[in-house]
C-alpha cells in the first residue's frame, strides 16, 4: 500500500518537473530560435509587417557578411584563449580550495564558505577601475593575461562552492588508502578525488568557460584592441549603414554560440561516461 | 625486521585527550589484535602507526626507524579498511597495481605480482571487473590483496570483516589466518568480535578509553584477566560478577545471601590477606556446573531461572542467593525453568578484583 501512494506521488513529482522543464527550456529556446531564424533572414524580411517567424527565403549573405565585415575568426580565436586558459586556472585553484575546505580541519570552514559566496555577489562594475587601473600599471592592457587573470578569479568562488560539494561525497579513506599506496596527499587528489568527482570537476569548469565567453563589460574595458578583442566585444562592432543590423548580428551570435554548444556537448559526454564507468559504490 | 614500537603516545584532538601514553611492542612477524568497545581508540591507535593522524607526543618506530615524521607512503605499511576502499573507477588489476606503479616499478613484474596475490585470493577471475560489480566479501579480498602485493613491513586492518555476514566473516578470518601463516608480515589488526581476536591474534591489547589495559597471549587475556573490565570484555557470555567477602582465615568466600563457597588449600594463602575486604568475585560460565562433582567444587543451591539451548551447549541463567548469573552447560545437563539445582562453581577457577579500581588480585600461581 504505501508502494502504492510512493509511486503516484513519484509520478506526479515527475509530471511537475516535466512541465517545470519544458517552461524553463521553452524560456531559454525562444529566443535562441529566433535569433537562428533571424540569422538566415535578409534586413527587409525582418522588418516587413505582419511579422515572419520562418525565414520566407533563408539567404547565407548574413554568414558571408559575418567572416568578411569583422576578423571574427581572430576573435573567436581570442576568446578560446581566453576563456580556455582562465578556465584552466580557475579550476587548477578551485580544486585546490574546494578540496582544503572539505578535508582540512581549518577553523571557521563555514565563515571560509559564506565568504565566497559573498564574494560572488559583489557587482562587477564596481570592480572596474581599480581593474583598469592596474592592468595599466602592469602594461596588461590589450593582452590576454588582462581578461584571463580577471576571469579566473571572477568564477572561483562558484566553482569552489560546486567542487567542495562534490568533493565531500568521497570517502576520506579513498585518499587515506591512496596516501598509503604511495601517493601525496595532492597526488590522492589528483587520482583519486578528482576522477571521482570528474561529474563536478566538468561542471564547474562549464560555468567557468561560458562565463568567461560571455563576458562583455571587462572585454570592452581592458582589451577593446582589434587584435586582443574576444567575441562579445567584436559581435558589437558590426555596423550597418541605415540600420542596426540584426540579421548580421544574429548571424555572429550563432557562429559565437556552435563552439560552446560543441564543447558542452563534448563534456557531457564524459561526464556521464566517466560516471557510469566509475560504478561508484555497490 | 619489522618490529613496532610506540613509546608513550599521545593524541589530543584539540585539547580533548582520547590516547593517554601508550607503550607497546609488538615483534616482527607478530599478530597483534586491538580489542575494546567502541570510541576507547583503537582506529585512532591504528592511524597513527598508519600516519594518517599525527601523534601529540612521544615515538613509533616501524622496523627501527623513527616514524613520527613520515608520511604514510614513507612508512612501508598496507592498510585494510573497514569499507574496503577500493578505488571505484579503477578495475581490480589496478586497484592492486596502484601502489607498485606509483613506486616505479616495471610492468612485467607488477603483472606478475598482481596475477600472484590475485591467485592466493582466489580472484583472479576478477581481475577486469570493477569493484561496484563485485560481492561484498570479493571487495574484501581485493583489498586484502592491495595490501599483500606490496610486500609491506606490516599490515594494519581496521575492522575488515565488520561488513560480511557471519558465515564469510568466519570463511574470512579464516583466509587471514592462513595468509598470515604463509607470509608472516607483522600485523596490527583491529575488531570488535572476540572469537577474531582469540582466533587470530598471538598478541591481544585490550583497551578502554585510551588506555592499554593489559597485553598478553589470548589464554593469557582469557584465563588470568588483569582487570574486571578485560574479564567483562572477553568471553561470551562474559564472566559472572558477585560481590562478595572472605572469611577470617581465608578459607571460604562469603557471597552476599548467605552463600558459602569454600576455597581450595592452595589459593588459601592469598585470601588469608584479604579477610574482611568487600570484593568482586568473579567465574565464567563454563566454571559453573550444573552438577557438583568432583574436588574443588563447592555446592550452591541455585534456581533456575531461563534456558538457553544453543545446540553445542546450553546457558542457564541461574539466581544464586541475591545475584544472577549465567552457566555455560552440556546440552544434556537436566536444567528446566524454574527448577532448583545444585550448582557446582570450580573454586580452583575463580577470580578476585577490588570494586573500586577494577584491578584483578591475584597470585601469580593462579
Ligand atoms: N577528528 C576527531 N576529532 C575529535 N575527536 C575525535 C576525532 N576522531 C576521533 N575522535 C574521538 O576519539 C575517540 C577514539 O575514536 P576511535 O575512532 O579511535 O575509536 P574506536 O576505538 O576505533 O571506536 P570504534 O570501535 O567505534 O571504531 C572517540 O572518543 C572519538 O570521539
Ligand atoms: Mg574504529
Amino acid at each position: 500500500m504505501a508502494g502504492a501512494t510512493d509511486m503516484k506521488l513519484g509520478l506526479g513529482r515527475k509530471k511537475t518537473v516535466w512541465i517545470a522543464a519544458a517552461i524553463v527550456a521553452a524560456n531559454g529556446f525562444f529566443p535562441a530560435l529566433w535569433i537562428l531564424f533571424t540569422s538566415f533572414k535578409t534586413e527587409s524580411e525582418l522588418l516587413r509587417h505582419p511579422i515572419t517567424i520562418v525565414p520566407h527565403d533563408p539567404t547565407l549573405m548574413n554568414f558571408v557578411r559575418v567572416f568578411v565585415d569583422q576578423p571574427i575568426l581572430l576573435f573567436l580565436g581570442n576568446s578560446l584563449v581566453v576563456a580556455g586558459l582562465s578556465t584552466a586556472l580557475c579550476i587548477f585553484v578551485s580544486a585546490l580550495a574546494a578540496y582544503a575546505i572539505v578535508r582540512l580541519r581549518i577553523p571557521g570552514r563555514n565563515v571560509v564558505l559564506s565568504v565566497l559566496l559573498a564574494v560572488s555577489m559583489f557587482p562587477l562594475i564596481s570592480l572596474m577601475v581599480p581593474l583598469f587601473q592596474t592592468m595599466r600599471t602592469l602594461g596588461w592592457l590589450n593582452t590576454y593575461p588582462a581578461l584571463v587573470f580577471p576571469y579566473a578569479v571572477l568564477s572561483m568562488p562558484v566553482c569552489t562552492l560546486v567542487m567542495a560539494s562534490f568533493f565531500q561525497d568521497i570517502p576520506g579513506d579513498l585518499e587515506n588508502a591512496a596516501m598509503i599506496d604511495g601517493c601525496t596527499r595532492l597526488g590522492a587528489l589528483w587520482h583519486v578525488v578528482v576522477p571521482l568527482a570528474a561529474p563536478g570537476v566538468f561542471t564547474a569548469a562549464i560555468l567557468a568557460f561560458v562565463n568567461a565567453w560571455d563576458e562583455f563589460l571587462l572585454a570592452l574595458t581592458l582589451s577593446s584592441r582589434v587584435t586582443s578583442r574576444t567575441l562579445p566585444v567584436g559581435i558589437t562592432l558590426y555596423q550597418g549603414e541605415f540600420a542596426f543590423p540584426w540579421p548580421i548580428i544574429s548571424a555572429a551570435l550563432i557562429v559565437a554560440i556552435v563552439p560552446v554548444c560543441a564543447l558542452i556537448a563534448i563534456f557531457q559526454e564524459r561526464v556521464v561516461s566517466g560516471l557510469t564507468a566509475g560504478g561508484v559504490k555497490g | 625486521m619489522s618490529e613496532i614500537v610506540l613509546k608513550n603516545v599521545v593524541k589530543a584532538y584539540g585539547t580533548t585527550p582520547v590516547i593517554h601514553g601508550v607503550d607497546l611492542h609488538i615483534a616482527s612477524g607478530e599478530f597483534c589484535v586491538f580489542v575494546g568497545p567502541s570510541g576507547c581508540g583503537k582506529s585512532t591507535l591504528l592511524r597513527m602507526i598508519a600516519g594518517l593522524e599525527g601523534i601529540s607526543d612521544g615515538e613509533i618506530s616501524i622496523g627501527g626507524t623513527l616514524v613520527n615524521d613520515l608520511p604514510p607512503r614513507e612508512r612501508d605499511i598496507a592498510m585494510v579498511f573497514q569499507d574496503y576502499a577500493l578505488y571505484p573507477h579503477k578495475t581490480v588489476f589496478e586497484n592492486m597495481a596502484f601502489g607498485l606503479r606509483l613506486r616505479k616499478r616495471p610492468s612485467a613484474e607488477i603483472e606478475s605480482r598482481v596475477r600472484e596475490a590475485a591467485q592466493i585470493l582466489q580472484i583472479d577471475h576478477l581481475l577486469e571487473r570493477r569493484p561496484g560489480q563485485l560481492s561484498g566479501g570479493q571487495r574484501q579480498r581485493v583489498a586484502m590483496g592491495r595490501a599483500i602485493v606490496r610486500n609491506p613491513k606490516a599490515f594494519l586492518f581496521d575492522e575488515p570483516l565488520s561488513n560480511l555476514d557471519a558465515q564469510l566473516r568466519s570463511e574470512m578470518r579464516v583466509e587471514i589466518n592462513k595468509l598470515h601463516k604463509r607470509l608472516r608480515n607483522t600485523v596490527v589488526y583491529v575488531t570488535h568480535d572476540q572469537v577474531e581476536a582469540m582466533t587470530l591474534a598471538d598478541k591481544i591489547v585490550v583497551l578502554s578509553a585510551g588506555r592499554i589495559v593489559q597485553v598478553g597471549t589470548p589464554d593469557e587475556i582469557y584465563n588470568r584477566p588483569a582487570a574486571k573490565f578485560v574479564a567483562g570484555f572477553t568471553g561470551s557470555p562474559p564472566m559472572n560478577f558477585l560481590p562478595c567477602s572472605i572469611d577470617a582465615d581465608g578459607a571460604a568466600i562469603l557471597l552476599d545471601g548467605g552463600i558459602r563457597l569454600p576455597v581450595p588449600q592452595a589459593r588459601r594463602a592469598v585470601c588469608s590477606k584479604l579477610a574482611g575486604r568487600r570484593l568482586d568475585f568473579g567465574i565464567r560460565p563454563e566454571h559453573i556446573l550444573a552438577e557438583a562433582v568432583g574436588s574443588d567444587v563447592a555446592t550452591v543451591p541455585a534456581h533456575v531461572q531461563l534456558v538457553e539451548p544453543l545446540g553445542s551447549d546450553t546457558l542457564g541463567l541461574l539466581r544464586i542467593g541475591t545475584g544472577e548469573i549465567t552457566g555455560r552447560f552440556a546440552p544434556e545437563a537436566p536444567l528446566s525453568a524454574g527448577a532448583t539445582i545444585q550448582a557446582g562453581f570450580a573454586m580452583n577457577k575463580f577470580h578476585l578484583f577490588a570494586p573500586d579500581t577494577g584491578d584483578a588480585i591475584r597470585d601469580p600461581g593462579w
